[in-house]
């Protein structure tokens, strides 16, 4: 066995083991976070696919963020759908709109592309304000209802907390059979040198948008468990803060690495929460943490291990 | 020796590639002007041409990454100006670049097995579930671009990250992924540059082993040395082939003279 795989089956064990144990160990606001955070890594694996796989910034995933969550809170209130159904909506109308608009906005590059992006999410902020008949505007929609898996209600953030990570897990095995797979190449290779992928008949267009449409379908899904987490969703959840922080967590930890996006959505989602002790100070602290990490480590936190086991190597 | 490649029976009465009137101008600097060659199945044709003389500016126009602003590019019987890089590349017309272009981040390996991308079909759903289908074939590409590689002599470093290799084995893994790809035309854009001596006897041997496997081949190149592998060979010179023929006939052209010696 290589150094890696005893690196990734000790580390992976050690997961499982914080994971099953965390509630018992934790106070329960803290679980709390830990569940945001589990949110954050389902919504930035989106993002750290587009970002790690084809190179491409994305600062609008607010938007199919704010689409999930709209269709659960509208779906299951309103229209007294089930959840799942909801959910369901939630997912295909984000790959729709996602489809509609990655399609022509894809053709761009480099910081347009980024500045696209933004749009999509400036815009989707505005409409998710002004849609209040939908929405709830700024008021918002109360009273959704707790997920109910194999008949137990998630009532509970331990109870989230048991369901939301395997969600993570299974997300990430996905997400991992995609990298090591034939489109899996492709993506890479188009990031590399897209001359040469195209020269080898990949078709670069449609690559692009359906990694934006998968990226899309995270997004929403994990503002459909948002919104069953938290039991009301307003518009101050979809800014393009949120897609900032979205982006900030395959940035963190190292775009490329799977485990690297869910290091970042926990570094993300419990940093500022542990620093919030020293009072108002926190947020710049949050800042200057991230500009420290950015600088010190360009590989990401998971590019420690990688050069870590370059020096082990033998030359 | 295994063939390095597996050459597709040509069409008959055209010649594979040609050139018809191409004329391409950046502004209002005519880089280009009636460009007119073919190259016949099985042949290494060579584009000599001092710097500046349009040689690129040919190549991506061939290649599809420039529309010429007139004329045409026909490719095994078909039209082919219109057509994207893309659909070129599946239609068989694949091609290097002068400062190779591997996938750095990847292995020598996986950059073999991106050349396989189009002969494979294995879509997003079978990869997201890792669908048996998917998992075959990816084994499948794994063990073809292994096989490449040994031909190719890059097996010892399968698992070396491409963007660590020195020039002269850069050169070689795209040579290798452009024809694991099955060209029926190579293209290849000065593969030359940048490699010191030996390793420019090394392409030579592949250049001459792949075309001996039926391979045809367009080159361009301003080394003479390298250009003795060509059967024709078409001078450009500001824009306009001024010689055509054997390599030893265009080398004695005056105009050849007069361009390259300034005699």
């Amino acid at each position: 066995m290589t150094d890696l795989q005893k690196l990734r089956i000790g580390l992976t064990s050690l997961a499982v083991l914080a994971w099953a144990v965390a509630p018992l160990l934790v106070e329960r606001s803290l679980l709390d976070v830990l569940n945001f955070s589990a949110i954050l890594a389902i919504g930035g694996l989106g993002v750290g696919l587009l970002l790690g796989q084809c190179g491409i910034v994305n600062l609008g995933q607010s938007a199919f963020y704010g689409i999930g969550a709209y269709a659960t809170a509208y779906g299951t209130t309103a229209l007294g759908l089930p959840a799942s159904a909801a959910m369901l909506i939630g997912m295909a109308s984000a790959a729709a709109i996602a489809l509609a608009i990655g399609w022509p906005m894809l053709r761009l590059g480099g910081f347009y592309l980024a500045l696209a992006t933004l749009a999509v999410g400036s815009i989707a902020g505005v409409l998710f304000f002004e849609w209040d008949w939908l929405t709830g505007g700024t008021l918002g929609v109360g009273g959704i209802p707790k997920l109910v898996v194999a008949g137990i209600e998630l009532a509970e953030p331990m109870h989230y907390h048991y369901f939301i990570w395997p969600v993570v897990a299974g997300l990430s095995w996905l997400a991992l059979n995609l990298i090591h797979s034939r489109q899996g190449l492709a993506l890479r290779a188009m990031r590399d040198a897209a001359p040469a992928a195209e020269v080898l008949s990949i078709d670069l267009h449609r690559l692009k948008t359906v990694v934006f449409v998968i990226s899309a379908v995270l997004g929403a899904l994990a503002g459909s468990l948002f919104a069953h987490y938290v039991s009301f969703v307003s518009v101050q959840s979809f800014t393009v803060e949120r897609s900032i922080l979205f982006l900030l967590v395959p940035v963190v930890a190292g775009a490329r690495s799977v485990p690297g996006i869910v290091i970042g959505a926990l570094f993300v989602g419990l940093v500022p929460e542990l620093l919030s002790a020293l009072g108002d100070m926190h947020q710049v602290l949050f800042g200057l943490a991230l500009v420290l990490v950015v600088t010190l480590l360009p590989g990401g936190i998971t590019g420690l291990t990688t050069r870590w086991l370059a020096r082990k190597e033998p030359a | 020796m295994n063939a390095l490649i597996s050459p597709k029976p040509a069409a008959a009465a055209e010649p594979l590639l040609r050139l018809q009137g191409i004329a391409h101008h950046f502004g209002g600097l005519n880089v280009l002007d009636k460009v007119e060659f073919d190259v016949p199945a099985g042949r290494i044709v060579g584009l000599l041409g001092p710097n500046g003389s349009g040689k690129t500016t040919c190549f991506n126009i061939v290649s599809g990454f420039l529309r010429p602003k007139a004329g045409s590019v026909r490719f095994a019987g078909d039209d082919v100006t219109a057509w994207s890089v893309q659909r070129r590349g599946s239609a068989g017309l694949v091609r290097t670049f002068q400062t190779p272009k591997v996938f750095e981040h990847m292995t020598v390996l996986e950059n073999l097995m991106v050349g396989e991308y189009k002969t494979t079909r294995s879509g997003f759903v079978g990869a997201l579930l890792s669908l048996p289908g998917a998992r075959r074939e990816y084994a499948a590409m794994r063990e073809r671009a292994t096989a490449c590689a040994e031909r190719f002599g890059l097996a010892r470093l399968l698992h070396v990250v491409s963007g660590a290799l020195p020039a002269g084995q850069r050169r070689i893994v795209e040579l290798a992924r452009a024809c694991i790809a099955e060209p029926r035309v190579l293209l290849l854009d000065e593969p030359s540059s940048g490699l010191n001596t030996e390793e420019i006897e090394t392409l030579r041997h592949w250049i001459e082993r792949l075309n001996a496997d039926g391979l045809t081949i367009l080159l361009v190149s301003h080394d003479m040395g390298l250009m003795t592998v060509c059967d024709q060979a078409h001078v450009l010179y500001f824009g306009e082939i001024i010689a055509s023929g054997s390599l030893a006939e265009v080398q004695c052209d005056p105009r050849v003279r007069e361009a390259y010696l300034g005699v």
